[in-house]
């Protein structure tokens, strides 16, 4: 198998505090959806900060196709291919959504097609054509969330990082944001997302990856993960019904 | 009626001077959410080099200007890696870095007060003693070259932000610093940059401060609570909103000064400050009360 | 599918972690330290009996014992509940001024007049801390420097205080060598007071709460605490030690004006004691207004211009925070190096 990410036990924490990874690790196959799960504080959006660069890695190892990405800063991350959407939904609110796709183009050397990019998003997220000119942060939670992903796709990344996409929306919106996901896969990103709602998150996906006080305890196929009656018991809530 | 207009008039002469005063300290907060304290000090800064320029070669402020910038600019960046870049993680930031820019303040005064004692100076070019006159209303030259001049660079800063790619970065990492990263901002040269700029902007400012009021090291604690009361008035971190807070309230404080005396004039702008934190902290254009 | 780790293990790492937590802090305190410091400055004056005179040392000790007081009461607004105040001279001038000015018109001493100096200073602290307090982190601090420009203004321009010029108040008759002593013994009591009450308030459910509030105050709010009255009485009581301070500090410099009490530096030195010591630590504002002191008097004492001595305090200042943000005591406590003579908390 080769991975297109290797996170092998990766220790990490927020400044000078104690460690929130123990001992971390992932590894990532091209063009899937990878969704971790776990309990509150496992350490879940801790891991992808620390993959992205936000946070620094202590010990252990991160690597993109076998090149090592520790030490690096978050914009050099980005430039080596992996994008990450925070839960705080990463917008600028008193930018309008067309300015905001166009910081979402910030890193590229190239500029030229840039426009072109944005018109592309736009036709595929017709919302954000509609709501061009609007602040960003006058839209609705939904509307917000679905920019920032779909800003993202601008660079046409590696790999897009989703730390809780679904938090905070209603229980409709939510399959929307599934939906764009899948849109992301099929246009060849590799998704990485973290669920609070594992069933939701593991249905949509095709990798689990289990992660409590900071460790990987499980990483399989999505539907065994699911079916695995220790996971159910521990992190879905004990029920049966799946 | 004339009076009325020959106050408005003043204040207004003095707000553009103001709004230099307050633009950098509130481009330094809106980026770096750093409340320079030391920014009345450091425009002391450019004061004194215009003043020297003035003193020893007899060139005009005005001329001084660009110089006094630029060496301010650089001084921004030094104190930048000396104090501030290895507190960006800092857990308790703002605390932090409020409190070093206040030991900053002291170290420049001490250091000026040394250098240069703290007698009174002032730069006396032709026009600081000067006025027009439209009708009975007299402008006093030297304040309103000075309001131009600020008016012509926080404009020129406006589109920079506006238009530039940096200026782009500028205002994401203000809005969102974390976004702005993401999106591969690199926020600490921002952070550094702005700093740079906002303490040049102190510099041009101390160099129209030099013909329009006399100065001396420790004056800097006058200045500090009122180009807060600018920024705090204006939504701290809005550029537009100090600049609107500063003509308002040094038009309100030339009323108090005509009709009260000149030394409550100053207490405008601290009780203004008051006011504004008890009624709606987050001033004019702010969108929600800074907290800790 | 991969098991990693088996289940044990991570409820065995759960266990040891939240033992770590359960590790109480050292408790180890010699009670007979602080004591035997009491009763040295006690006997101290004795001093001046030996035949040479030292007013210069009881000065100095004085002049300490007057900043323990101060910087203790901005400990528990500052250092308990985390909010940075520049403007507590304000409550030193108040204090000093209520004191004096009845002092002046009644003859009364400010030594017996000291508490309800301070009863006044935390009454308006009370009603300031009102307004201030609903703002947070720097703008709650430049709030607190208006405060200074505001009283400076008001002082220096209300006549009956005496504007600008102050109120000359009549020296004690007492012989030079025993002039001192009254003051010297109030602000003693004084600073005792201050520390007994910063050891009592740290321990009380109250200072639980202000410290529950300097971490994290949504939280704090959350979890039942009143923040909004808990801050406020912080406020009123930091104002009360301040204040009292003020008040015998007019009578033993012999006038009361503007100049000596609403400068900055005087703010700065409360601040600065507090964090060179160890913010919300007992023993901190006491150790820094020793070293503070120590350190004024050598660059008075060598270099002279009180221009330097600024442009050092702020080298200070900068160089605490950078290097030692958590003060003297708190940074040997963390280590675990704390003497134990000084584990006052």
């Amino acid at each position: 198998m080769n991975e297109l990410l290797e996170v092998r036990d990766v220790v990490a924490g927020y400044g000078d505090g104690p460690a929130i990874l123990n001992g971390a690790s992932l590894k990532v196959q091209p063009g899937k959806v990878h969704c971790i799960i776990g309990p509150n504080g496992a350490g879940k959006s801790t891991l992808l900060k620390a993959i992205c660069g936000m946070l620094k890695v202590r010990q252990g190892d991160v690597k993109l196709r076998g090149e090592d990405l520790k030490g690096l800063r978050p914009d050099q991350v980005l430039k080596k291919g992996i994008c990450f959407v925070p839960q705080e939904r990463a917008l600028f609110p008193k930018m309008t959504v067309r300015e905001n796709l166009r910081m979402g183009g910030f890193s590229l050397e190239d500029k030229s097609d840039l426009e072109e990019r944005i018109d592309e998003i736009e036709e595929r997220f017709p919302i954000l054509k509609e709501r061009r000119d609007q602040h960003a942060g006058t839209m609705s939670g939904g509307q917000q969330q679905t920019l920032s992903m779909a800003r993202t796709m601008i660079i046409r990344p590696d790999i897009v990082m989703l730390d809780e996409p679904s938090l905070g929306l209603a229980p409709k919106i939510v399959q929307e944001v599934f939906d764009i996901m899948h849109v992301m896969a099929e246009t060849g990103i590799t998704v990485l997302i973290v669920e609070q709602n594992a069933l939701m998150g593991l249905k949509n996906a095709d990798w689990g990856v289990v992660l409590d006080l900071g460790r990987t305890l499980f990483e399989g196929p999505a539907d065994e993960v699911l079916a695995d009656p220790r996971i159910q018991e521990l992190y879905l809530g004990g029920k049966k019904a799946a | 009626m004339a009076e009325i207009i020959q106050i408005v008039v003043l204040g207004l002469a003095l707000g553009g001077v103001y709004a230099l005063m307050g633009s950098g300290l509130s481009l330094v907060f809106g980026v770096m959410r750093i409340v320079n304290l030391a920014h009345p000090s450091l425009i002391m800064g450019g004061a004194y080099v215009a003043y020297w320029g003035f003193r020893l070669y007899g060139i005009d402020p005005l001329i001084m200007l660009p110089v006094a910038a630029v060496i301010l600019a650089a001084t921004g960046v030094i104190l930048y890696k000396l104090f501030f870049e290895r507190e960006a993680r800092s857990a308790k930031y703002s605390e932090m870095t409020v409190l070093l820019t206040f030991a900053v303040a002291m170290i420049l005064e001490g250091g000026l007060a040394t250098a240069f004692t703290n007698t009174q100076r002032v730069t006396s070019p032709e026009y600081a003693t000067d006025a027009f006159f439209i009708g009975s209303v007299f402008i006093p030259k030297g304040q309103l070259y000075a309001g131009i001049v600020s008016l012509v660079l926080i404009g020129g800063l406006a589109l920079f932000l506006k238009f530039s790619r940096f200026g782009y970065a500028i205002r994401a990492t203000t809005q969102n610093r974390e976004a702005a990263e993401l999106l591969g901002v690199n926020v600490n040269f921002v952070g550094l940059a702005s700093f740079a700029i906002g303490v040049g902007l102190a510099g041009a400012a101390g160099t129209l401060v030099s013909f329009v009021f006399s100065f001396y090291p420790s004056k800097h604690w006058e200045w500090i609570a009122v180009l807060m009361s600018l920024v705090v008035l204006g939504g701290m971190g809005s550029i537009l909103g100090t600049v609107v807070a500063s003509f308002l309230l040094s038009v309100i404080a030339a009323f108090v000064g005509y009709y009260f005396g000149a030394t409550w004039s100053t207490l405008t702008f601290y009780i203004a400050l008051f006011v504004v934190l008890l009624v709606r902290p987050q001033g004019l254009f702010g969108e929600k009360p800074e907290l800790a | 599918m991969v098991t990693t780790d088996n289940s044990q293990d991570i409820i065995a790492q759960r266990r040891a972690y939240n033992e770590t937590l359960m590790q109480a802090q050292d408790k180890t305190r010699a009670t007979w330290f602080p004591i035997a410091l009491l009763a040295l400055l006690i006997l101290l004056p004795l001093l001046q009996l030996t035949g040479t005179n030292y007013n210069y040392v009881i000065h100095l000790t004085l002049y300490t014992m007057c900043y323990v007081v101060m910087a203790s009461g901005w400990n528990i607004l500052g250092g308990f509940a985390g909010y940075i105040s520049l403007g507590h001279n304000v409550f030193f001038a108040v204090g000093g001024y209520v004191a004096g000015m009845l002092f002046a018109r009644l003859g009364i001493s400010t030594i017996i007049l000291a508490p309800f100096a301070g009863l006044v200073c935390a009454a308006l602290g009370y009603v300031i801390g009102l307004i201030t307090l609903r703002v947070r982190g720097p703008s709650f601090i430049i709030s607190s420097l208006a405060l200074v420009m505001i009283f400076r203004i008001a002082f220096e321009n209300w006549h009956f205080i005496g504007g600008a010029a102050g109120v000359a108040l009549p020296a004690n008759g007492l012989p030079v060598e025993w002039a001192k002593l009254p003051y010297y013994y109030a602000f003693l009591a004084m600073a005792a007071f201050a520390l007994w009450a910063s050891y009592k308030i740290k321990h009380s459910k109250f200072g639980m709460g202000l410290r529950a509030i300097s971490v994290d105050e949504i939280k704090a709010e959350s979890a039942g605490i009143d923040t909004r009255f808990y801050k406020v009485l912080a406020f009123a009581l930091s104002a009360f030690f301040v204040g009292m301070a003020g008040a015998v500090w007019g009578e033993y410099l012999t006038y009361i004006r503007p100049n000596i009490f609403l400068v900055i530096l005087i703010s700065v030195n409360m601040v600065l004691m507090c964090i060179l010591g160890g913010k919300g630590t007992v023993a901190g504002p006491a150790v820094g207004a020793i070293l503070i002191i120590a350190f004024n008097e050598f660059f008075v004492a060598t270099l002279g211009a009180s221009t330097v001595n600024i442009l050092a305090t702020g080298v200070i200042m900068a160089i605490a925070l950078i290097f030692f943000p958590l003060g003297l005591v708190g940074t040997l406590a963390r280590h675990r190096k704390l003497p134990r003579i000084l584990n006052w908390d």
